[in-house]
């Protein structure tokens, strides 16, 4: 029976729906401390004195730990995945409000949380700065020099940087497109922006350590158990293997459990007291973890008369926070596609990651590309409709098509541009007429396309391993956070070993047991460790025929594996492991122009269409109905798949409407679930969610990554929608109710008061 | 939660015995819902919270008295208010906004009086039983006063309670005739604590209007009553030029205040826009209440 | 403000234990190694601590532990006490209406009491009865397919 492309319910569902699936949440283990951490109240300042007596002295309190105690066990302890500029505890200096100060363990999570309050630091302030354009005047400095990891041999010449707060610029250059501007018949030129805000997973960030002899071992609710081993390691002067990291299910992840998170802290805490140690975050205080990146993006492009796109200047200034997380790469490895899917011959980026007294920003649920289809998919419609075409027919003339060569100069290959943008054009009914509604309940519609390169080059190792009964186990680094990325590697090995999925078992991330994987994110598992996958039950696959020859069975027959193993051991006994790595051939960016041949595996592609009501008396945007396409190739698990989707344009539409950190004086003023409002079930539109007929030649059997692709078209296709409805445009998100009222009533010349 | 004493006391005046006249680390506890939070928030640390849960069982009942007003007992949770039948009866529009009043499992636990001694603006109920004209029972130590509901909010969470006061109940008078309409109006999610709450009542006389009681909430301070768009409405005969006269009466005279839900500003335009529509809503019962 | 002892019934068995009156429910549901009932947003909005008590829905991270004395509680874990997945956690599973799951239990438990005080809801009553409830994998078309579809399994 084929295995690939069979609907199944994840493995794991029996676990999660009787409540009794394992997430680090609930780890306990024998002499634990619990450790609460001390924040820093100020968003830039020097640390004059931290006064934790009061704390130590409470009955209860193991012990109070500084920046001080942990550079007496690291000496330089600093991470992170792009730049090691994060202190573990902060030292001399804090750069934004939330900071971790000092930490109090106590076996009692309550005297912890008590013992924090009676401590007490003193600052001496600095000038802060939180606006990503104003953050590029080296006015106020958030660090002194640049501190690039070694890990990346392209941000190598950063290294020793200093009086800026630009942490990595990148730039792209293809044709002329100053030459081409002057040519054009139009130029048009818009500058948008998106708001901070963030993951807000269920299980919050939670990391235990527990140190043993020689070795530590981390659980922890971790996108990347492999980078956390490699960078403890690291931090520690040890071997990797004195490092375990175990991951089990996580409580949601979104790209915000990648890296590292506590787990430096928590290792260095159980290191100098020699105990378990556990840090888990509240609701709130995963605001001052990581968030996703504010934007500020301008964009102009030249269009011909016959409404050809010729030439297009893209911008971004990223606002990178604190500290640099994998915000350098997202700047570079998104930044690169911020042209979006256009066939344009001149195009020029600059994207800026820039410092600032913030929440760090990193990857969130689509590595930056959301950010940028806003504003491009914005662009384009505002052109179409200052040009007087129909957006469809603006697009259509405009899309890049497989064959063509993207501004990186990589020529475009199995990207359903087309197929997706078509797929939404037909479900929206664009060519039908439209009900545009009442003067005060008055409907528009609208529809935004986007396109992502996959991280490169990355790397994904797996295991198979047939045992002497024929059962067989798969070994996996990928981080199984309701994905179902457990299930879809169960298909893929079910497939080649001719088994049923629910016969594999999958072992996920134990650094011990599973092999290295560079991590979950940006939709690469399923191309990456679903190839390696596919490879090594395949290598398994053969070394079991060989083991058969070696046992006198005759070539070419089928006999089960339990026969072959018995022959040729005298017993049930013995096992046939498989391994494979998979790494994707790549050609790094030539580091002036950005021009690459090979810059990425493979493309994902994502549009949406949305028709809105909008309220003209309160400006308030109900959705009517939002229609998704996404191109991941030949789906493995079809129904995973198109949750994926939704799933992910729901959380976009709460991006989009109603969700943002909001900041006074750097503090946050809403850093809970009741003042930072995510979707909830009444906020669903009726949805229509395709996958488009389509391949991924290189992927596992045709398929690729689809995590992220349901985010992309959401935001500016919601905008397009308004505009459409009412005549206004917004250019900011989120696009709240009162937003939209304020710019009807400008419109109207009868603004509403500031405040 | 940093440790304190909790007692249990068996009756009511064992209750308010435990209360302290002015000890502001002592309270009194119904539920709960709304003090854990703010215990948990660090801006609540109490020495001893008296728990009321265990104090006769009367003080929970809703009854029916003989003048035909709805007594509701101050430790009736909010479901049990939601799903008594002479509330659906009588109340609809008490019985329409309890059903999207936060979520079933905090209706379970939270209690009618202190989800009114809390005097947070915010909340469903004052408005509409403000609207509804109804009254409050307190007892302090052997005494017992009786208030109109909207006397008894006197500020930003303050109201007119001695801390060793407790509600015991509400008073709701016969709808007869009336009608009513809430509209919980929330502006960033379709679940979420109001922007701005308008309750309603009046009565119809051939096609006129009389006696209305207009309540702003959410937006405002505290829950208030606008008399300027109430003096519109009086007599008046419906129709879109009075209502949106009322609407602006309504935004000139609340003194609407800012917050994470919108600027002050917007907020009054909310309070203009969804006045008119309340008075809608109540005069077209036939069709149910529908989300704003 | 030290422990005291509280008596109650927990998934049908009696049982005793000391506890401080400023631990909450799912702090005591955890020292019976039950793990379902989780406490996330810590406010009561997105219902991952749900509980029962006496058969009454409540968020356990907004209930004082020692309130259960004298009480019945019901857990997550209860549901499949015979050893069988109840309807609506069979269509839960049939809907695929999770992915981390981390909110499910919450989820589930929320939908029972929807069915008992419910049984044939309409898509108004679904949004209404959970909008306590919040999915960040925003499983929420799927959830509402199996709520209809656990209605569907009871008649």
């Amino acid at each position: 029976m084929n295995q690939v492309g069979r609907n199944i319910p994840r493995l794991e569902v029996h676990a999660k729906v009787t409540g009794r699936a394992d997430y680090t949440h609930h780890l306990r283990l024998p002499g634990m401390l619990y450790g609460k951490v001390f924040r820093s109240t100020v968003p830039h300042g020097l640390i004059r004195s931290i006064d934790t007596q009061a704390a130590q002295a409470l009955p209860g309190v193991h012990r109070v730990i500084t920046g001080a105690d942990i550079q007496k066990l690291i000496p330089e302890p600093y991470y992170g995945p792009a730049f090691h500029d994060q202190p573990i505890l902060a030292l001399k200096k804090v750069r934004h409000v939330g900071e971790p100060v000092a930490v109090v363990l106590a076996s009692d999570p309550h005297v912890a949380e008590q013992a924090v309050q009676l401590i007490s630091a003193e600052y001496e302030e600095l000038p802060a700065v939180y606006d990503e354009v104003e953050a590029m005047q080296p006015d106020i400095l958030v660090h002194d020099v640049l501190r690039p990891a070694g890990t990346f041999a392209d941000l190598k010449h950063l290294k020793g940087r200093g009086g800026t707060n630009v942490a990595l610029d990148y730039h792209l250059r293809r044709g002329d497109v100053d030459a081409a501007m002057a040519r054009a018949d139009h130029v048009i030129e818009h500058t948008f922006k998106t708001q901070q805000c963030l993951h807000l997973a269920f299980e919050p960030f939670v990391s235990v350590a527990e140190p043993g002899d020689q070795r530590l071992t981390i659980y922890t609710a971790n996108q990347s158990p492999s980078f956390v081993r490699i960078e403890i390691a690291r931090l520690f002067g040890w071997p990797e293997n004195r490092v375990r990291v175990k991951v089990p299910y996580l409580g949601g992840g979104f790209g915000g459990k990648l890296y590292i998170k506590l787990e430096a802290l928590v290792a260095a805490l159980s290191m100098i007291v020699r105990r378990p140690v556990k840090i888990a975050l509240t609701m709130e205080e995963q605001f001052y973890m990581i968030t996703k990146h504010a934007t500020t993006f301008r964009i102009k492009s030249g269009v011909g008369k016959d409404g050809r796109l010729v030439a297009r200047k893209c911008e971004v200034y990223w606002n990178g926070g604190a500290y640099a997380d994998i915000g350098p790469r997202v700047a570079q490895k998104s930044g690169f596609t911020a042209a979006g899917p256009y066939d344009i011959d001149n195009v020029s980026v600059d994207s800026y990651e820039i410092y600032t007294n913030r929440t760090p920003a990193g990857a969130l649920r689509g590595f930056g590309v959301p950010q940028l289809v806003w504003a491009y998919e914005s662009h384009t419609d505002l052109i179409a409709r200052q040009l007087g075409i129909d957006p469809v027919d603006f697009r259509r003339k405009n899309l890049l098509r497989n064959g063509r060569p993207h501004a990186s100069g990589t020529v475009l290959q199995d990207a359903a541009i087309t197929e997706v943008f078509d797929s939404v054009v037909a479900r929206m009914g664009w060519d039908k007429p439209f009900d545009r509604g009442s003067e005060t309940l008055r409907r528009g519609r609208g529809i935004a396309i986007g396109l992502k390169a996959v991280i490169s080059p990355t790397t994904s190792v797996a295991i198979v391993n047939i045992s002497a009964d024929g059962s067989t186990t798969a070994y996996t680094g990928t981080v199984d956070m309701g994905q179902g990325s457990d299930t879809a590697y169960a298909l893929i090995v079910g497939e080649v070993l001719g088994i049923a999925a629910e016969e594999v078992r999958v072992i996920h991330s134990d650094t011990d047991v599973t092999p290295y994987d560079m991590g979950t994110l940006g939709s690469r598992s399923l191309y990456h460790m679903g190839n390696a996958m596919r490879l090594a039950a395949e290598d398994a696959r053969t070394k079991l025929r060989a083991l058969a020859v070696e046992a006198g069975l005759p070539e070419g027959t089928n006999y089960p594996p339990a026969e072959v193993f018995k022959k040729r051991y005298g017993m049930q006994a013995g096992n046939v492991i498989g391994t494979a790595s998979f790494v994707p051939s790549y050609k790094p960016p030539a580091p002036q122009t950005g021009q690459s041949d090979n810059v990425t595996p493979f493309w994902m592609v994502g549009g949406a269409g949305v028709e809105v009501e909008v309220d003209t008396e309160t400006g308030k945007v109900h959705i009517l109905r939002l229609v998704n396409a996404v191109d991941c190739g030949k789906p493995i698990n079809p129904g995973v798949a198109r949750a994926q989707i939704s799933g992910a344009a729901i959380m976009q539409l709460g991006f989009t409407l109603s969700e943002a950190m909001h900041l006074d004086g750097g503090q946050v003023t809403n850093a809970s679930l009741a003042d930072y409002k995510i979707p909830g079930i009444g906020d669903i539109p009726p949805m229509d969610n395709e996958v488009v007929a389509a391949e991924q030649h290189s992927g596992p059997f045709g398929a690729k990554g689809i995590g992220e692709s349901g985010t992309f078209g959401v935001s500016p296709a919601i905008a397009n929608a308004i505009h459409d409805a009412t005549g206004v445009r917004i250019m900011e998100l989120p696009i709240t109710a009162e937003a939209v009222l304020r710019a009807l009533r400008a419109q109207a010349g009868r603004p509403l008061d500031d405040e | 939660m940093i440790p304190f004493e909790m007692v249990e006391p068996r009756s009511l005046e064992e209750a308010v015995a435990l209360l302290d006249p002015t000890e502001t680390t002592i309270r009194a506890v119904a539920g709960g819902t709304a003090l854990m939070l703010m215990m948990k928030a660090g801006v609540f640390q109490p020495t001893r919270l008296v728990c009321l849960h265990r104090i006769e069982p009367e003080h929970a009942r809703i009854t029916l008295t003989e003048a035909g007003e709805l007594r509701i007992g101050a430790m009736a949770s909010l479901s049990e208010v939601e799903k008594d039948s002479n509330v659906a009866a009588r109340l609809p529009v008490l019985k329409n906004a309890l059903r999207r009043l936060s979520n079933p499992r905090v209706r379970n636990v939270a209690r009618v009086g202190g989800a009114l001694a809390h005097g947070d603006p915010h909340m469903d109920l004052p408005p509409v039983l403000a609207a509804l004209g109804a009254r409050v029972t307190i007892n302090g130590p052997n005494t017992s006063r009786e208030l109109p509901l909207l006397e008894l909010f006197a500020g930003y969470y303050e109201t007119v309670l001695e801390k060793n006061e407790l509600i015991t109940a509400v008073t709701v008078p016969q709808l007869h005739d009336r009608k009513s309409a809430y509209i919980k109006v929330t502006s960033r999610s379709a679940d979420d604590w109001p922007a701005v709450g308008v309750a309603v009542t009046f009565s119809l006389h051939d096609g006129v209007l009389r006696d209305p009681i207009v309540v702003v909430s959410a937006a405002t301070e505290k829950v208030t009553r606008l008399a300027g768009a109430e003096q519109v409405l009086q007599g008046a005969a419906i129709d879109d030029a009075v209502l949106r006269r009322a609407g602006d009466a309504a935004a000139a005279e609340a003194s609407v205040l800012a917050d994470a839900h919108g600027s002050a500003a917007y907020k009054r335009e909310l309070l203009r826009v969804y006045l008119r529509r309340a008075v809608r809503q109540a005069l077209d019962e036939s069709t149910p209440q529908v989300r704003q | 403000m030290s422990a005291r002892t509280i008596n109650f019934t927990l998934n049908g068995q009696a049982v005793s234990t000391a506890i401080e009156p400023h631990r909450n429910l799912v702090e005591l549901l955890q020292r019976f190694d039950l793990l379902g009932a989780r406490e996330s947003c810590g406010q009561g909005l997105c219902g991952c601590c749900t509980v029962l008590v006496d058969g009454v829905a409540v968020s356990g991270c907004l209930y004082f532990a020692v309130w259960v004395d004298g009480k019945s509680v019901s857990t997550v874990e209860h549901l499949d006490a015979d050893g069988a997945l109840s309807n609506v956690q069979q269509a839960f599973i049939d809907c695929g209406a999770f992915q981390c799951g981390f909110c499910t239990p919450g989820f589930v438990l929320m939908t029972h009491q929807l069915l008992k005080d419910c049984p044939d809801p309409s898509d108004e009553d679904i949004r209404d009865y959970l909008a306590g409830n919040l999915c960040r994998c925003a499983a929420y078309p799927e959830i509402i397919e199996a709520v209809k579809r656990a209605a569907k399994a009871a008649t």
